[in-house]
């Protein structure tokens, strides 16, 4: 509480909070990011799992860029959030539930551009089950974070550290 | 026409719905992934049209459209959810009302995608650059869309609306 106090209590937080331009922009950049880079993971999931045969495996990563702009976009605009309010999310456990799951997913994503995603034999033809799985199991954790990203908005306990409710 | 609506909300459960303890969040939940959906299929797509990942060819990538169009489905019946609950929230504001426009400009420019571009890039090989006119559509959808998921997220931004709407 005393690393919040003193966070919420810095000029750039409180500019954070008190700008309506700052604090609107991260999370509409936040949204933004999101949109890609779940897509991006979900569209890359779906031909995993054998939608749009066509697209060959081993290109997939051409989209790569996007990702990872994406990825930086929404990791800077949550950080300015956490800025802007650290005791709302940090002190709320559906956070780190949050985080968890796009860690896990990401982590996921990356084990599949370096597996299946590089390998040029996979692009015509079945992709291996342990693979199917994990690209399951990748919709599944970014259904997750979408869902306790929406849900912080509406759990948390403590606004700020100096404001306690 | 908010009372309509409102009125429609009532009728059929959908106010119950949205006001049960969980009803906004998860239906807003459902909201964000029908719109991950639509960019990781129309937004893709539009990118490999742009020039980005090359090799990939735009026949087979399309195949992912459908699930793009099945996001955009998801996208306008959760959003009727939020319309019918809280009508004047919505109705009367700038956000949303740019946000509809935005969706009739991508609504035109899909009927003139398909009508005049799609057959040219659907034959396209791997490595071929898209078009110009698909090009000029691509564009169009993606500033579409971007500006659609702004205007989403500033609804919050304009609520309650009466603060300065004034024709309200």
């Amino acid at each position: 509480m005393h690393y919040f106090l003193w966070l919420e209590g810095t000029g750039f937080s409180i500019w954070m909070r008190e700008s309506g331009l700052a604090f609107f922009s991260s999370l509409i950049l936040h949204a933004l990011g999101m949109a890609f880079l779940v897509g991006a993971h979900l569209a890359t999931d779906l031909r995993i799992l054998g939608v749009a045969p066509g697209v060959p495996l081993s290109l997939i990563r051409r989209f790569r860029p996007v990702t990872w702009a994406a990825l930086i976009v929404v990791s800077a605009s949550g950080v300015l959030l956490l800025v802007a309010y650290p005791a709302k999310a940090l002190t709320n456990p559906v956070f780190y539930l949050k985080l968890l799951a796009a860690t896990v997913a990401l982590l996921i994503g990356r084990s599949l551009y370096r597996g299946v995603l590089r390998d040029v034999t996979g692009d015509s033809g079945q992709v291996p089950g342990k693979a199917r799985a994990l690209a399951a199991l990748s919709i599944a954790l970014w259904i997750t974070t979408i869902t306790s990203g929406r849900v912080l908005a509406y759990t948390y306990k403590v606004l700020m550290a100096s404001d306690p409710r | 026409m908010p009372e309509a609506l409102f009125e429609f909300g009532l009728r059929t459960g959908i106010h119950t719905l949205m006001n049960s303890a969980w009803g906004w969040p998860a239906v807003e939940s459902i909201h964000f992934l029908g719109l991950s959906m639509l960019i990781g299929a129309v937004g893709l797509f539009d990118l490999r049209m742009l020039g980005v990942a090359r090799g990939i060819p735009m026949g087979a990538l399309h195949r992912l459209i459908p699930w793009g169009i099945g996001g955009y489905a998801v996208n306008v019946m959760t959003g009727f959810l939020f319309v019918t609950s809280a009508p004047d929230q919505y109705l009367y504001n700038p956000a949303f009302q740019v946000k509809l426009a935005l969706m009739a400009v991508a609504g035109l420019n899909v009927l003139f995608f398909y009508r005049f571009v799609f057959a040219r890039v659907r034959v396209c090989a791997g490595e071929a650059e898209a078009p110009l006119s698909a090009k000029v559509a691509a564009a169009v959808s993606l500033t579409c869309w971007v500006g659609i998921i702004v205007c989403g997220r500033l609804i919050t931004y304009y609520r309650p609306p009466y603060h300065w709407c004034w024709w309200c």
